[in-house]
């Protein structure tokens, strides 16, 4: 099991235990790490075709996460292709994802409940899912270049 | 037609396409974490709804937004945060009213 699924199950395993037990503290860390399951997704899926290995971890480390949630608008927004609308699906859920892991980590107004914290696991989940149906496909790979700092074709 | 009456249109008409899962849908507009101008939804849905199918009706409310509303013509990015009706009567948070 890699690091994003690691990760991905402790975020369940944090959102239960949080749940249970009513702990703010294990529902925020639940957020945080639905975040950076899917943000290790993306990063592993990247660095994986480097050649390298002994550099891989080196690369990961060059991504900068407020780049990482970059738009996309499928060709015909009227009429977007399957993968299109998954890869929007994907993006969405990502900046979701970004958005609420910042908000768990230094709102601390913020008082969470169930559904949050259920909604975060429930968008890694989708993250996973879709991402690994799709990454093969030339626009899933153009945006994950474009998630890196790439400019656009 | 205003910004704003674009927005309340389209949310209505998510809602109304949705049915009785979604209570009710609130926004504002301001800059998220990052800078960036975003549009922040905050959608209550009933109890079944968030505890038994909330993947489900979310996606629904997110690409049914999505379809009714031009964001980068609005220059927002869209955010969606989802609670149940128990969770706001505890909560009492006027923003989700």
């Amino acid at each position: 099991m890699g690091l994003a699924d690691e990760l991905l199950s402790d975020a369940r395993f944090l959102a239960d235990k949080g749940v249970a037990e009513q702990r703010q503290t294990l529902m925020r860390r639940s957020i945080s790490t639905a975040y950076y399951a899917a943000f290790h997704l993306f990063i592993e899926d990247f660095v994986e075709h480097w050649e390298f290995p002994d550099q891989r971890a080196r690369l990961g480390r060059m991504f900068e996460h407020r780049k990482m949630c970059t738009g996309f608008t499928a060709r015909d927004k009227n009429k977007p292709t399957p993968v299109e609308l998954a890869l929007h699906d994907v993006i969405t859920a990502f900046a979701q994802l970004q958005k609420d892991r910042q908000r768990a980590d230094y709102d601390s107004g913020w008082r969470l409940v169930e559904t949050d914290v259920r909604n975060s696991t429930g968008l890694a989940e989708e993250v996973f899912e879709k991402w690994r149906g799709i990454k093969d496909e030339d626009a899933a790979r153009s945006h994950l270049l474009s998630m890196f700092g790439a400019r656009p074709d | 037609m205003t910004r704003q009456s674009e927005i309340d249109g389209a949310v209505a008409r998510v809602q109304q396409s949705i049915g009785p899962d979604v209570v009710r849908i609130r926004y504002e507009i301001g800059e998220d974490w990052s800078g960036q101008w975003a549009i922040f939804f905050r959608i209550v849905l009933t109890d079944d709804a968030a505890r038994i199918r909330l993947r489900d009706v979310a996606t629904r409310v997110v690409r049914g937004l999505a379809q009714q509303l031009d964001y980068p013509g609005l220059g927002v990015f869209p955010y969606h945060n989802f609670r149940s009706v128990s969770e706001q009567a505890v909560l009492q948070e006027p923003a989700w009213a």
